[in-house]
């Protein structure tokens, strides 16, 4: 018993990691623009099909694939926040943000069905059945992997947001645009630049996603809930915040898969955005910004 | 035409109480108000008459779909149209309607048309605690509650099998007894459709002349601004929500009756409730009959695009794209859009055609001043008139 | 001159603070505005006037202290149930529904009580000839059937306090009346508010024109870093030394 509780809380962390990463994302478009980005999973879905198109067609370790799709995608936040998002009426720009990117995630669902069809696949590698042993638990390798990844990345946005003058434009522009410009930041090239890094978040995300989880192009929906939980949870706009609900969620849903099974478990983010919503409509962890939204 | 109320450079007054000389004006509004009158009556006609105009019961069954489409977008444009609150996630009701009809009826054997009604009176109760969790606070709050739910309701009706049926489906007692044949179902739906989308509408046309409904078009156009004038916002939103989650949940609830059959993943499905919102947003969500003209032409387009290519992954492309376009380049609708051009088409308008927009804005100002000159307060009214944007003098805290 | 021994308080705050982040916004401010009187707030920018605007009003939920409005405590209540307590507002930058006729916009500021809201008409003809009456008076009757969005920034100031009107409010916040308008209309919101305060309409006004601020004002009260430092008549202010220290950054 205690095995197994040892086994899911170490699971559960590992997954809170990814989570933590792909919230940290979702924030950072919450941050700069306002935009509650839909088609986030969907942009991680696509990284985990690139990753795994990559190892199918060169054989080469998918991790590799981060070369292109992290560039790839920085470039397309990029791309989408100057040619689309800014398009969008600044008094409607929360509604319709939230369409447009559920647009383009629906896009990319059709597409990625489209292209390689609905069927499920998996990436197989020589130590995808490699596991270690932990505290007398046993782990996928390929988990360890994932997590680190998501970890390694997590630090390298933190000290990004900490230490560069990028990052201090960046947090300025998330903690009040108006005062940020005021002080000379070009706040509408950061902002472009903050959903560059948040969709580069995705091509992290989805490469650790392929390595060792079953993909289809639905998949997404099974992620944008829980994750948009995580960012209403820890206070909408703020990264730490994110990243601690991300970590508590995941354990809980982890140890609460022992009792309950997967599906139910599930329902541990829904309930925490409900009773959050209840409770503290602010979010746990957030600043003032989550105030008015 | 992409956002024309969105131009930053004053847009000159136009003379919208009309001038006491433009009887030509008055004469084309008059006209428009017949046209639009007329429209109207042949749009009911038709519309009657469509089970007769069917060539099969195949297209009687489409129109009959159509017919639901419409009742959704109605229903959900009663919170997304009066206070802008986009939902995702109408799916939940118009699903948990259907369901509600089906284990009332075969659990308790009440009739299926009391049971359609007190299923939606329970999932709008239902809606309460959802509306007060998730209007608190402003729209990004509401939209993600939105979603969440489609995705839990989908889960729970799925795992929780031996109520729902799970992915086996559930059946759905017909309320016509066998005796009626299928044509003549889909010909009593259709109607029982129209009569729904008829009170919805109607329902709609109340609030949207009521103070309540002056309130809720304030919070969608500036919410801290109607807040400040008095305006409850929260109870607002929350009793238009309910209200939208009632005829929302008859509508599924109908549907449900109609197909018969109830499977979790087409109930709860995200794509439902995106139908509604594109039909609305297609119409216009603004005007009364925007959505159902949505939902007649995006609806009729889809069921073509399906007869065509099948239920491809193609499907989901050309959604994503048609949303997509609305959202960029017409977000006001089609109904605003087209009743603009006409309005262009006005007599004191076709005469300056021609004119650049600095002409036109130099035109106005001499009737502006005209006016002024005849008016006794002429100096105060001169200062009002200021530019747009003058300068804003100091720097503000 | 007021004369200080007939002093009634209107809108009170005590110990009032929000910080953002990092910044002490309002900075435990304690202040009593005075009822049946123009008052004014001034400070440099930055010092806090606009949040304490909005904490007043219920936009904003204060850190700690109190708001009172006529004895009554406030604070923290919903804007709108400040709005029924008897104090309207208008906002910075003047803000309208664009997309609703002159009229309506006063008309959204009716209340009526109970199920009337429900199916009664917006349009209600005591209402409306209310409405026209106020428009009448703020001098924009002819724009009526104009959208919002439609008019001049002038005008919008103009309807914008034409709608606090319309809710009957006994106290009145302007926040700015003067940004961002010409010389003449500030002469003619000037004589607006002398005409409404003499009809007994308790005004408190955040403004940066300096002239209009001395011009209007029975009492002013000087903020800066989010607290004030000092407060009086017109004169008094204009010779107070800390006053001039904040404003001239010494």
């Amino acid at each position: 018993m205690t095995a197994l509780i040892t086994q899911a809380v170490i699971l559960g962390i590992l997954l809170g990691g990814l989570y933590a990463l792909l919230a940290a994302g979702l924030t950072l478009y919450f941050g700069v623009m306002r935009v509650v980005m839909i088609a986030h999973s969907a942009f991680l879905i696509l990284a985990a099909y690139l990753a795994w198109a990559f190892n199918r067609a060169t054989g080469i370790d998918p991790l590799f694939s981060l070369v292109a799709t992290v560039p790839l995608f920085f470039l397309l936040g990029v791309v989408m926040q100057r040619f689309l998002l800014s398009r969008l009426k600044p008094a409607t720009l929360t509604m319709m943000s939230v369409l447009l990117t559920f647009a383009i995630a629906l896009i990319i669902e059709g597409m990625l069905g489209f292209v390689w069809t609905g069927t499920q696949r998996r990436i197989s590698l020589s130590y995808s059945t490699a596991s270690l042993e932990v505290f007398g638990a046993n782990i996928a390798v390929v988990k360890l992997v994932a997590f680190g990844l998501a970890a390694v990345s997590l630090l390298a946005l933190y000290l990004l947001m900490k230490a560069t003058s990028f990052g201090q434009a960046l947090r300025a522009t998330i903690q009040h645009k108006e005062a940020a410009a005021l002080l000379g930041i070009d706040t509408e090239k950061v902002a472009g630049y903050g959903f560059g890094l948040g969709l580069a978040t995705a091509a992290i995300g989805g490469t650790a996603l392929a390595l060792d989880s079953t993909i289809y192009p639905s998949l997404h929906w099974h992620w944008i809930g829980p994750l948009m939980a995580i960012i209403v949870v820890g206070g909408l706009g703020s990264i730490p915040g994110a990243a601690i609900a991300a970590l508590v969620l995941g354990l809980s849903q982890s140890l609460l898969q022992i009792p309950l099974g997967t599906t139910w478990a599930q329902t541990v983010f829904y309930l925490a955005l409900f009773i959050t919503l209840m409770v503290r409509p602010q979010g746990f962890f957030g600043g003032r910004l989550a105030q008015r939204f | 035409m992409p956002n024309a109320s969105d131009l930053a450079t004053p847009t000159p007054t136009a003379p919208a109480t009309g001038r006491p000389d433009d009887s030509a004006g008055e004469r084309f509004d008059r006209r428009l108000g017949l046209a639009k009158a007329g429209l109207g009556v042949v749009a009911i006609v038709l519309a009657l008459m469509v089970p007769w105009l069917a060539p099969d019961a195949f297209i009687l069954s489409v129109a009959v779909v159509i017919a639901s489409y419409a009742a959704f977008a109605v229903g959900w444009n009663f919170v997304g149209g009066f206070t802008g609150y986009i939902s995702l996630g109408h799916a939940s009701y118009s699903g948990l309607g259907g369901y509600a009809v089906a284990l009332l009826t075969t659990h308790t054997g009440i009739n299926p048309w009391v049971a359609l009604v007190l299923g939606a009176v329970v999932v709008a109760l239902l809606a309460v605690p959802i509306g007060i969790a998730s209007l608190r606070v402003r729209g990004a709050s509401f939209v993600i509650v939105s979603i969440a739910l489609v995705l839990i309701l989908l889960l729970v009706f799925q795992s929780w099998a031996s109520v729902t049926g799970g992915s086996e489906g559930l059946r759905v007692p017909r309320p016509f007894d066998s005796s009626v044949l299928r044509p003549e179902q889909h010909t009593r739906f259709y109607f029982l459709f129209l009569v729904l989308i008829g009170i919805a509408l109607l329902v709609w046309w109340l609030i949207d002349r009521s103070q309540f409904g002056a309130g809720l078009k304030a919070i969608r156009e500036d919410e801290d601004k109607a807040e400040a004038l008095g305006v409850p916002t929260f109870r607002y939103k929350l009793v238009v929500f309910v209200i939208s989650a009632f005829f929302t949940s008859l509508a599924g609830g109908l549907y449900a009756l109609w197909f018969g059959n109830l499977d979790p993943v087409f109930q709860f499905s995200i794509l439902t409730g995106s139908y509604m919102v594109l039909m609305s947003l297609f119409g216009g969500i603004r005007s009364l009959v925007g959505p159902v003209v949505g939902a007649v032409v995006v609806g009729y387009a889809m069921e073509v695009f399906k007869a065509q290519y099948g239920d491809s992954q193609f499907h989901l492309v050309a959604l994503g794209l048609l949303l997509a376009v609305v959202v960029l380049f017409m977000p006001e609708g089609v109904v605003p859009a087209l009743l603009g051009l006409v309005h262009r088409l006005r007599p004191a308008a076709t005469s300056i055609r021609e004119e650049s927009a600095a002409e036109l804005l130099e035109r106005n100002r001499a009737i502006d001043a005209e006016r002024r000159a005849n008016n006794e307060a002429s100096t105060e009214r001169e200062a009002v008139d200021d530019p747009r944007h003058a300068t804003t003098g100091k720097g503000r805290s | 001159m007021s004369v200080q021994q007939d002093v009634r308080p209107s809108l009170q705050t005590e110990g009032l603070s929000k910080a953002f982040g990092g910044v002490q916004a309002v900075n435990g401010a304690t202040v009593t505005f005075h009822e049946g009187k123009v008052n004014a707030l001034i400070g440099p920018n930055g010092s806090g006037k606009s949040t304490f605007f909005n904490i007043v009003t219920g936009m904003i939920a204060p850190d700690s202290g109190t708001v009172r409005f006529r004895g009554q405590d406030i604070t923290r209540r919903a804007p709108h149930r400040i709005c029924a307590a008897g104090i309207g507002r208008s906002f910075q930058l003047c803000r309208t529904f664009p997309r609703m006729t002159v009229l309506e916009n006063l008309l959204v500021a009716v209340r009526p009580a109970g199920l009337s809201q429900l199916v009664g008409s917006s349009q209600n003809r005591r209402q409306v000839e209310r409405a026209r009456e106020l428009l009448r008076r703020v001098g924009i009757d002819h724009l009526e059937g104009s959208l919002a969005q439609d008019i001049s920034y002038g005008q919008q100031k103009l309807l914008e306090l034409a709608g606090v009107l319309m809710g009957e409010p006994g106290t009145i916040l302007l926040d700015e009346p003067a940004g961002g308008v010409n010389p003449a209309l500030i002469g003619r919101i000037g004589t607006l508010v002398k005409e409404l305060n003499a009809e007994g309409r308790t005004f408190i006004i955040v403004e940066h024109n300096m002239d209009m601020v001395m011009s209007l004002s029975d009492h002013i009260v000087v903020f800066d870093r989010g607290a004030p430092i000092a407060e009086g008549t017109p004169s008094e202010v204009q010779q107070d030394p800390r006053v001039l220290e904040a404003y001239l950054g010494v």
